[in-house]
């Protein structure tokens, strides 16, 4: 008997010795999930960045064996002091996303909330949305803008909508702001289809048992959209914000780019392309830091996760209170 | 005891007025049924309003969706007009004849068959490999935990913020010494690996909606004796189907219009893409009439200024968009449903 218990013990140091433990082979698991995208870091990015990162604080010394020297942040003190176009553009570029970005997503969201109704035809009305997101932001949308499609579009939507005179009332700031909201008001619709999709997928996801309750507590409509519904699609419309910042920093009608690129490209200036493409990456990030930042008050947070959060304070207390009961003791 | 009391007094409160009530009825007949239109025409009244603000609705929506359809109905009209059409202000919505002539111009200029082949193969291959990879990469983000996790969401975030204006140049220069130029390569092979054209949003939509899944599923297949490859590949990919559409015709979409990486990587014509082309009709359209008839004799097409104008230009953007128009429309149901199920907010 004795022998068969020893071997019954080998046995199973033997397998604990060979077998891994569940967190282990859930760590290999996840790494192989993930390992496609290691190596396209390791491929396409990593080295990339790198180099972009390098030629932007350096010198080309040779371009056949890619040689850099490194001269400090030259590249972009040039940017600013002496190149006379780039400031100009890249404020002008900066000022209408700061227009565009807010205009997009409260529209998409006012659409999105108008078809999430129950209404007739609530399909066609969102093919009939998504259409201009599908003629893309390619070729063939330019090639309509180019035409003036868009001007037509508001002619004919709602004519002279502010008759010069009662504009003449009003200061300038106000008229040239509502003047360049109109000029800009039919391409922003345009490019919100993705947006629109975003939120109706968001606001589908919201457990009509909170919209009961709240009426049965007597909200009005107003305070159900502003304490049921703005909370709830919070995080949609966190990645809708960024989503929308990142496009229409990276969309092919921005001078900017254009601009970067001919540096990069045709100028063959590699260096002060580079040190431009940073400058405005860092733009962008900081933007977007900026929104995480604001909206992260704002967020609502899922149940499971204020659970665990509440679960952590009660840990918390227990551990003080015995703490406590330790130091009488 | 108070409370129950207090309920008490109110069943009988209730009933004592249902009581009252049948006794005003039997009492007074005619008041009673003046009562009863009176209730009633103020709810249809309120019905009325109902309707009011359902029409306001139906009108603003197809106001809205009037302006979205506008750059649409614009193309397809423009694109059938004739020449005295264009040029009558008059004309502006229904052409006086139907000119079904403009499509077969730009679809010779277009060389359509040529370039729709190059687009259709890289659109395709490309979007494949977005869905295969990134739906892989999404499913070890949400479920596994291994060192390094975080680092390697943080890159996905940058890959998604990062433009690739920025790192173009080095891109560049990694897939020459690849000896990739020239090649479909760039556009498709990074796209296998959770790159390429914003590649790291949709391992982000996919990580999104694997967050949603009961892990009840897997634990299930596991003791059933699945291995964990089999798993994602059998049991959760599969589920994921409403995410993939999605994603599949966001791909489509972005990879058909984009012209700004393949533009740079690929300069042989030959290997070109359909969009872009659209290039060579204007300027052809917008050249001097005294090239012109050279240009036109150098496509083997007759005519002249009359019969090359917007409207071919406009023939040329609805061929064009047109495989996506029709990809879309086979997708749409599914793509609908999708949207409603991908479950974003799940976090």
């Amino acid at each position: 008997m004795a022998e068969v218990k020893e071997k019954l013990i080998n046995n199973k140091q033997k397998k604990k010795r060979f077998h891994l433990t569940k967190a282990t082979k859930d760590k290999l698991k996840g790494l192989v999930f993930v390992s496609p995208f290691i190596i396209g870091v390791i491929l396409f990015f990593i080295y990339p960045i790198y180099m972009s990162v390098k030629l932007s604080f350096g010198k080309l010394d040779n371009i056949v064996g890619f040689k850099v020297s490194w001269i400090g942040i030259e590249n972009y003190l040039r940017a600013f002091t002496i190149d006379m176009e780039f400031a100009p553009m890249f404020l002008s570029v900066v000022r209408d996303t700061l227009v565009r970005v807010p205009m997009i997503i409260i529209l998409a969201l006012i659409i999105s909330i108008l078809i999430n109704q129950d209404i007739k035809g609530r399909t066609l009305f969102r093919i009939a949305f998504f259409i201009p997101f599908l003629l893309g932001n390619g070729e063939v949308m330019r090639q309509l803008i180019y035409q003036g499609v868009d001007k037509q579009v508001l002619s004919i939507a709602d004519g002279d909508i502010i008759p010069y005179e009662i504009l003449n009332y009003f200061g300038s700031t106000i008229v040239n702001a509502v003047q360049t909201v109109l000029g800009i008001i039919v391409t922003v619709l345009w490019s919100s289809g993705v947006q629109i999709l975003l939120f109706l997928s968001g606001l589908q996801s919201i457990s009509p048992a909170l919209y009961e309750a709240a009426k049965i507590d007597g909200a009005t409509q107003w305070e159900i959209f502003w304490k049921v519904t703005i909370p709830m699609i919070s995080p949609i419309m966190l990645l809708n914000i960024v989503y929308t910042i990142v496009d229409s920093f990276t969309n092919i009608r921005n001078p900017l780019l254009e601009y970067i690129q001919s540096y990069g490209f045709t100028k063959a200036q590699f260096e002060y392309g580079a040190a431009l493409g940073w400058i405005y990456f860092i733009f962008i990030g900081f933007v977007v830091a900026v929104v995480f930042g604001l909206m992260k008050g704002y967020m609502h947070t899922n149940e499971v996760e204020e659970v665990k959060r509440r679960d952590k304070q009660k840990q918390r207390r227990v551990i003080a209170i015995e703490r406590k009961a330790k130091t009488r003791a | 005891m108070t409370s129950k009391n207090s309920v008490g007094s109110s069943q009988l409160s209730v009933k004592q007025k249902q009581e009252h009530k049948s006794s005003f009825a039997e009492k007074y007949p005619k008041l009673d049924y003046f009562r009863f239109r009176a209730v009633n025409y103020l709810t249809s009244g309120s019905r009325i309003r109902q309707l009011i603000m359902r029409l306001a609705l139906y009108i603003l929506l197809i106001g809205l969706a009037f302006v979205f359809l506008y750059p649409f109905l614009f193309m397809i009209v423009t694109s059938l007009k004739s020449n005295a059409d264009l040029s009558n202000f008059a004309v502006q919505w229904i052409p006086t004849e139907l000119k079904f002539e403009n499509y077969a111009i730009a679809y010779d200029i277009l060389k359509y068959v040529r370039y729709f082949k190059n687009s259709f193969l890289v659109t395709s291959i490309a979007s494949i490999g977005h869905i295969i990879a990134c739906s892989f990469i999404g499913y070890g983000f949400a479920r596994f935990n291994f060192p390094g996790k975080k680092l390697l969401f943080g890159l996905v975030i940058l890959a998604f913020i990062v433009p690739v204006q920025t790192i173009i140049i080095p891109l560049y220069l990694t897939y020459s010494k690849f000896s990739w130029l020239n090649t479909y390569l760039p556009l498709l092979v990074p796209t296998f690996f959770g790159f390429g054209l914003r590649g790291a949003l949709f391992i982000f939509l996919f990580r999104q909606f694997y967050l949603t899944i009961p892990r009840d599923l897997e634990n299930a297949a596991l003791i059933d004796g699945c291995g964990f490859f089999r798993t994602y590949w059998k049991v959760i990919f599969p589920l994921a189907k409403s995410t993939i559409v999605v994603a599949l015709v966001l791909s489509v979409v972005w990879h058909w219009n984009d012209f700004y990486e393949s533009s740079l990587y690929i300069s042989k014509e030959a290997l070109g893409f359909l969009p872009p082309r659209i290039n060579s009709i204007i300027s052809i359209v917008n050249a001097p009439p005294d090239q012109l008839f050279d240009l036109l004799a150098n496509l083997g097409l007759e005519g002249g200024e009359d019969t090359l104008n917007n409207a071919v230009i406009m023939a040329g953007t609805t061929l064009i968009s047109a495989p996506v128009l029709i990809f879309f429309a086979f997708a749409q149901r599914q793509f609908m449903q999708g949207i409603e199920r991908t479950g974003i907010t799940g976090e």
